[in-house]
């Protein structure tokens, strides 16, 4: 277990590295440049602005001393680099940005547990019954509808009908109840194709403990059912949990992308896509590596808590 | 001479059914046991004949305006689903909006099954080192979110359907290898294979010619869940602005760029392309968990019905 445990945690390094040359070459074939951006489109093109960008970033030297150098930084001092748009320090905006995306991800995770277990627990014990087959619908319709069209409609809807504000400006913990609001709208989206995933898992896994011997038995040995079902399946079953809930920390981060900017939240997701829009390749590069980074250590954490729940597993 | 040429009716007779029969048969029996699939099936065929067929479904070109229609107005007998602020037809744009999300979904399906299965095979096949480094660039495209990847793609190549297409298959590409390594290993251990082995048929033979068949059918099941995957992420990027090319007829376009200043004032713009992307994921997913309980008994149950 322990030698497993090191070989992973060897590999994670490899790993990133890989994607640090990936995601570097990537922004190098980018068509413009920071620079471009900055001093004008083609028109009114300032020259000596543009030379002067390029010195300050960088971007002047080879692309093996300008990625030597990134890679450098990060390695020996954790610094991820300058970024020329917001002109302030990867590292200084890293933090807050973390949080506020953690803050809905940690929420959508509860909602996803929320959701997922009663639903699919009801399912199972139920089954084959008008409810199941009720719950299991809204399972898919869950998968299907896509989050984004969902955020909009709720957002648009409640503004025409009634003028309320789904999605006031971020405000942060100063006015707490707002801002509670304005993350469990999108976290409760966000929780939604997991909440579904969940579901299914938490139903076919419970389905599978309801037939096999031992609930026989203590059904035979006339156990109550509610002691059968609380006692004897639903802790055997729980072990989906681990598996969906690390999923779910790593989906945070993708759907992060998409929910922050309808709600215009400021995370990971939103930086992101703004640097996109002004070809801020630090950025890009740092939220990449970062985002790796956080699911290779999810995925690890993940497998070692279910070799220490269920075990039988043995690595 | 008379038994001759009484054999062949006599093996017609003993033989079993002929194939478009046992179609049939099959058909038959997925329409009575699996309803919901069956609906699923029903949508999608409609859905695809839809967007083929839009120019002659009562459609105008989706990038023109029409000048006597009203800007922004409001469903009506001339503009079934409304129009929007350029004067275009929002059932136009519906119906052909369909296009680049379907063909996306199909064509980014296509090429991550075939690039998987033959990952797959080869995992398995040379097993060792090839196992090894396939299983780490697994790790390395999963780490990083699929959203990203397909920023990165479409950044530093271009927005046409094409790159969608590679984008989104390279995304899905190492669940797909998972899920078939998966399968070749557990059809290896089978008693069939060790047979084979015996008789001295070479890997490849085995690999190609014994386990490629037994896997195959499960093409249909992976390929069947990952379409309705594909068409979300790749609208999820078009919605942010940063998939399809701006102006493109497609329904993730007009649920974002496109419209997004005006869905207060024209509730339709909102609700038709969304209705119909979200009932094309739907169908593939009722289809997708339909496909997968009749032919991948391990998983039965694990779905819908």
């Amino acid at each position: 277990m322990s030698s497993y445990i090191v070989r992973r945690l060897l590999l994670i390094p490899i790993t990133l590295f890989i994607i640090t040359i990936i995601v570097f070459i990537f922004m190098r074939a980018v068509p413009g440049d920071a620079g471009q951006v900055k001093c004008g489109a083609a028109g009114s093109f300032d020259e000596t602005c543009f030379e002067q960008v390029r010195k300050e970033l960088g971007l002047d030297k080879s692309l093996f001393q300008q990625y030597t150098l990134w890679l450098g930084d990060i390695i020996l001092r954790g610094d991820f680099g300058f970024s020329p748009i917001s002109r302030e320090h990867i590292n200084s905006e890293i933090g807050p940005r973390v949080w506020n995306t953690g803050q809905v991800g940690l929420l959508s995770i509860v909602f996803t547990l929320l959701i997922g277990i009663p639903v699919g627990a009801i399912s199972a014990i139920r089954s084959g019954r008008p409810i199941d087959y009720g719950l299991r619908f809204v399972a898919v319709l869950g998968l299907s509808v896509p989050n984004f069209w969902l955020a909009t409609l709720i957002i648009i809807f409640p503004a025409v009908w009634w003028g309320t504000r789904v999605a006031p400006d971020w405000v942060g913990w100063e006015d707490p109840l707002t801002h509670l609001q304005i993350i469990a709208v999108p976290a409760f989206l966000l929780s939604l194709a997991g909440g579904a995933t969940l579901a299914r898992i938490v139903r076919s896994s419970m389905l599978e403990v309801l037939r096999s011997d031992f609930v026989r038995t203590s059904r035979a040995k006339g156990l109550r059912e509610a002691a059968v079902v609380g006692r004897h399946v639903f802790r055997p079953s729980m072990i989906a949990l681990f598996t969906i809930v690390g999923l779910q920390f790593s989906l945070v981060l993708g759907g992060s992308v998409i929910m922050e900017s309808i709600f215009n939240i400021p995370g990971m997701g939103l930086w992101v896509i703004s640097a996109v829009a002004g070809r801020d390749f630090i950025v890009i590069q740092g939220v990449v590596v970062f985002f790796a980074a956080w699911f290779l250590v999810i995925t690890l954490l993940v497998d070692v808590m279910y070799a220490w729940v269920d075990p039988r597993i043995r690595y | 001479m008379t038994t001759a040429e009484q054999a062949p009716e006599l093996i017609e007779f003993q033989s079993e059914r002929s194939f478009p029969v046992r179609a049939a048969g099959a058909v038959f029996h997925f329409v009575r046991r699996q309803p919901l699939g069956t609906f699923g099936a029903i949508v999608i065929v409609v859905l695809i004949a839809a967007s083929v067929l839009a120019p002659v479904l009562n459609t105008q070109d989706p990038g023109t305006s029409i000048r006597s229609a009203p800007t922004l107005g409001a469903p009506s007998g001339d503009h079934w689903f409304g129009t929007d602020r350029s004067k275009r037809d929002v059932w136009s744009r519906v119906l052909y909006g369909g296009r680049p999300t379907l063909l996306i979904g199909f064509g980014a399906v296509a090429l991550t099954m075939a690039v998987g299965i033959t990952f797959a095979l080869a995992a398995g096949f040379f097993g060792g080192l090839v196992d090894i480094l396939i299983s780490r660039l697994i790790e390395i495209i999963i780490a990083v979110p699929a959203i990203l990847w397909l920023l990165m793609f479409t950044t530093a190549i271009d927005r046409s359907v094409q790159t969608l297409i590679f984008a989104v298959a390279f995304t899905f590409t190492p669940i797909t290898i998972r899920f078939f390594r998966g399968n070749v290993l557990q059809e290896s251990s089978i008693a069939y294979v060790e047979a084979a082995r015996v008789i001295g048929a070479s890997g490849g033979r085995i690999m190609f010619r014994h386990i490629l068949p037994n896997v195959a059918p499960l093409v249909i099941v992976a390929a069947s869940i990952t379409i309705p995957a594909a068409m979300l992420s790749e609208a999820g990027l078009t919605f942010l602005g940063l998939g399809l090319e701006p102006g493109t007829a497609s329904w993730a376009q007009d649920l974002g760029p496109n419209n997004r200043s005006y869905f207060r004032v024209a509730w339709w713009l909102l609700v038709f392309p969304g209705a119909a992307l979200a009932l094309a994921v739907l169908a593939f997913n009722f289809f997708g968990d339909s496909m997968r309980d009749v032919l991948d008994p391990r998983l039965r149950g694990s779905g819908l019905i």
